[in-house]
């Protein structure tokens, strides 16, 4: 993928452009607000990190508005220091497509790139979801493992289209939270590990190939590679 | 007198003063134009009328019958008061009491006033000139000089009046300044004292609910807002200082130990790895602070839509059961309806999660927790978690929902000790209260919040919770941060 980085700390930037050029993307980075917004408005990206204050006059939000008004809808990451509830609100409402509250952990924001940027390519409207022999219908709700039905509760399908909908990903716990369970908040315990090893025990009987895989710092990946 | 020349008590008097004069003189003037006017007519009337009658003597009797009537007159009347005078043709006297034709009468008919002798006094008169049939000159007048005294009395009046309004104007000025200036004064001095540092200071207020006394009282609510945001800022500010330097100081034991010792690559990077846990528990106690004080400023406030707290239970009942299944805990829900009250889901969401997180912790496995959401005919939805854990001794009950206090039997249990704090502050942001009682045995969380927020503990103090209410001043938080979330606790033992 083609990632531009709008950031002004120096550090972060290079925390983050190493981290991403080891992951295999290209990284572009502009450390102020003018530059970012020139880069994002000439050059394709498959995705953006935007910090939100930037020096250059122009701060993040700004800018994503304006890429949004001139018709661009490159995915946005917005990455910031402001941590409120109603910060995240305002930063996803002038047009970003996710948002992460510094200090994060690399592989959070990997994990979110790589869902930015796959969410772009399209699902479009699937009615099925498949990953090996792992099959999942969205219409009638069933899900089968070759031959073998699986019976799941409703949070279950809903965790484990998550999973599928991002295969090949690492998915994080915060992701899941967030968008399985729409909670923006910190559970404490284990509590989505419970979730995922339940699921593991349904989608994975003994004979079966393993497909759920913890990521070690990370989070999970639902994959049909070894 | 030159802090009273510029205030605006002086502005206030000096007005009314001018004012006044300015509606004294408006009454006056026409009062004295009428006077002049109608005086005069009325005086000339009368020697008109002393003409007519003089005159009618005349053509019935003669030049010889006037005179001797005029004599009689003369004779008869106080020297002074009417002047009388017949001449000739020739302006010589035949009758009246004047010696001579007065100097500066022409001898045209007409009304004439000029100064006069008349009998050795200097006066002026007011005279009326007649010719008579055969040229005879007749004179009638009047002595001026009794009326000369109103006109300087009317002066005297107006400026007496004047003066009396000037001084009672100044009189007041004073006493506005006295009565709502020095009151003005108060206010500002205990503002200074407060902008110095000093929150403990209120305005004055008397049981009277003028204008600035109101004002007083809504500057009162204002301070007490303040001051609670301030206890805010200053139990955050405690709470890092106090406890994010231990995760903080293992966290630099271990990267200096690490740089000391320099051990092999596999140890290393455990410790790394340990580095990295560390901090990143120290950003999810700065979290949680960070949250806890945007929801004791209220902020969360206009988040505020109408929520089902029955739904919100129902989905953390769900979520928890899993977790729940894993130490053999039955987890689960009743309820009456749906509960609607006006809330942030997303704090109620994370409040009743805590409790059931909380509950999870101590419970015992095999044992049960239960979450109940029930709205109550008062108005007010009670959301419940109960758990037959060890419970909470009722001495214990009070720091609970302190700030970072983590109680013996949680000693090994994972956990920042901020739990029931957010709890407690997610009840008083809506209004309500968190109650801790006995569930026999176990531990029983009640929220109890009004349908609609507000109704419970305002956070914007209304004018009336100004009134007698002690300055602040004995909440001093204490080191940890503790007093306003426990104000918002109630213990009940149910045995």
């Amino acid at each position: 993928m083609k990632v531009l980085l709008v950031e002004d700390n120096e550090r972060v930037t290079r925390f983050v452009v190493k981290g991403l050029q080891e992951a295999g993307h290209v990284a572009d980075h502009a450390d102020n607000g003018r530059d970012g917004m020139f880069l994002a408005a000439s050059e394709p990206y498959d995705v953006i990190i935007m910090d939100r204050m930037l020096p250059g006059q122009i701060d993040g939000l700004a800018i994503i508005e304006a890429l949004r008004k001139a018709g661009n809808r490159t995915p946005i990451l917005i990455l910031s220091a402001l941590s409120d509830v109603d910060e995240r609100i305002r930063g996803l409402k002038s047009g970003g497509d996710d948002y992460l509250t510094k200090p994060f952990a690399f592989g959070e924001l990997l994990a979110r790139l790589d869902a930015l940027g796959r969410r772009a390519q399209g699902i479009g409207t699937q009615t099925s979801l498949r990953v090996g022999d792992l099959h999942i219908d969205l219409l009638s709700r069933k899900a089968t493992r070759g031959a073998r039905t699986i019976a799941l509760q409703p949070q279950e399908f809903k965790l484990l289209e998550y999973l599928m909908r991002h295969a090949g990903q690492v998915v994080t716990r915060t992701m899941l939270l967030e968008n399985v369970w729409d909670y923006h908040f910190d559970p404490q315990t284990n509590v989505v590990d419970v979730h995922i090893s339940k699921l593991r025990q349904k989608i994975e009987s003994d004979s079966e190939r393993p497909l759920l895989r913890t990521v070690r710092n990370a989070g999970y990946m639902l994959s049909a590679d070894e | 007198m030159n802090r009273f020349l510029g205030s605006s008590a002086f502005t206030l008097a000096f007005s009314y003063v001018a004012f006044g004069i300015a509606a004294l003189v408006l009454f006056a003037a026409p009062l004295w134009y009428a006077w002049q006017v109608t005086i005069q007519e009325s005086r000339t009337e009368i020697l008109r009328a002393d003409i007519q009658r003089l005159s009618e003597v005349f053509r019935r009797e003669g030049t010889r019958g006037l005179s001797a009537f005029i004599d009689n007159r003369v004779g008869m009347q106080i020297p002074g008061e009417r002047i009388l005078l017949l001449t000739d043709p020739d302006l010589q006297r035949l009758a009246g009491n004047l010696p001579q034709w007065p100097a500066g009468i022409p001898a045209a008919p007409g009304t004439y006033t000029l100064p006069v002798n008349l009998s050795g006094k200097q006066t002026h008169a007011m005279f009326v000139h007649t010719v008579l049939p055969g040229g005879y000159n007749l004179l009638v007048g009047r002595d001026q000089s009794l009326f000369a005294p109103l006109a300087p009395r009317f002066w005297y009046g107006l400026g007496a009046a004047v003066a009396v309004l000037s001084i009672a104007g100044a009189l007041g000025g004073l006493m506005i300044r006295r009565a709502v200036l020095v009151r003005v004064d108060g206010i500002r001095q205990t503002v200074l004292a407060i902008v110095q540092g000093d929150w403990s200071h209120r305005l004055p207020t008397k049981t009277t609910s003028d204008e600035l006394d109101t004002l007083s009282r809504t500057i009162n609510g204002m301070l007490d807002q303040l001051e609670q945001l301030l206890h805010g800022v200053r139990d955050v500010s405690n709470s890092i200082a106090h406890d994010l330097r231990t995760p903080l100081a293992e966290l630099r034991s271990r990267l200096e130990e690490l740089s000391l010792t320099r051990p092999g690559p596999e140890e290393t990077f455990a410790q790394i790895d340990g580095a990295v846990a560390d901090v990143d528990r120290v950003i999810r106690i700065f979290n949680a602070l960070l949250r806890l004080a945007e929801i004791d400023t209220g902020m969360r406030r206009s988040g505020f839509v109408s929520v089902s707290a029955a739904d919100i239970a129902r989905q953390a009942v769900d979520f928890y059961l899993p977790a729940a299944e894993l130490k053999s805990i039955v987890l689960t829900y009743r309820g009456n309806g749906p509960a609607e009250l006006s809330g942030d889901p997303v704090l109620l969401a994370q409040a009743i999660g805590n409790l059931i997180d909380n509950a999870l912790k101590y419970a015992t496995d095999g044992g049960l927790i239960t979450v109940e959401v029930q709205t109550l005919p008062d108005g007010k939805v009670w959301i419940t978690v109960a758990d037959d854990g060890p419970g909470i001794p009722d001495e214990e009950k009070p720091k609970v929902s302190t700030r970072f206090y983590r109680g013996d039997a949680s000693r090994g249990t994972p956990g920042v000790g901020l739990g029931l704090t957010l709890v407690a502050s997610v009840a008083k942001v809506h209004g309500g209260v968190l109650e801790l009682a006995d569930n026999n045995p176990g531990l029983r969380a009640n929220m109890i919040i009004p349908v609609q927020a507000g109704t419970g503990a305002p956070m914007v103090a209304g004018p009336s919770t100004g009134v007698g209410q002690p300055a602040s001043a004995g909440q001093e938080p204490t080191a940890l941060g503790a007093a306003p979330a426990a104000h918002n606790l109630r213990i009940r033992s149910v045995s």
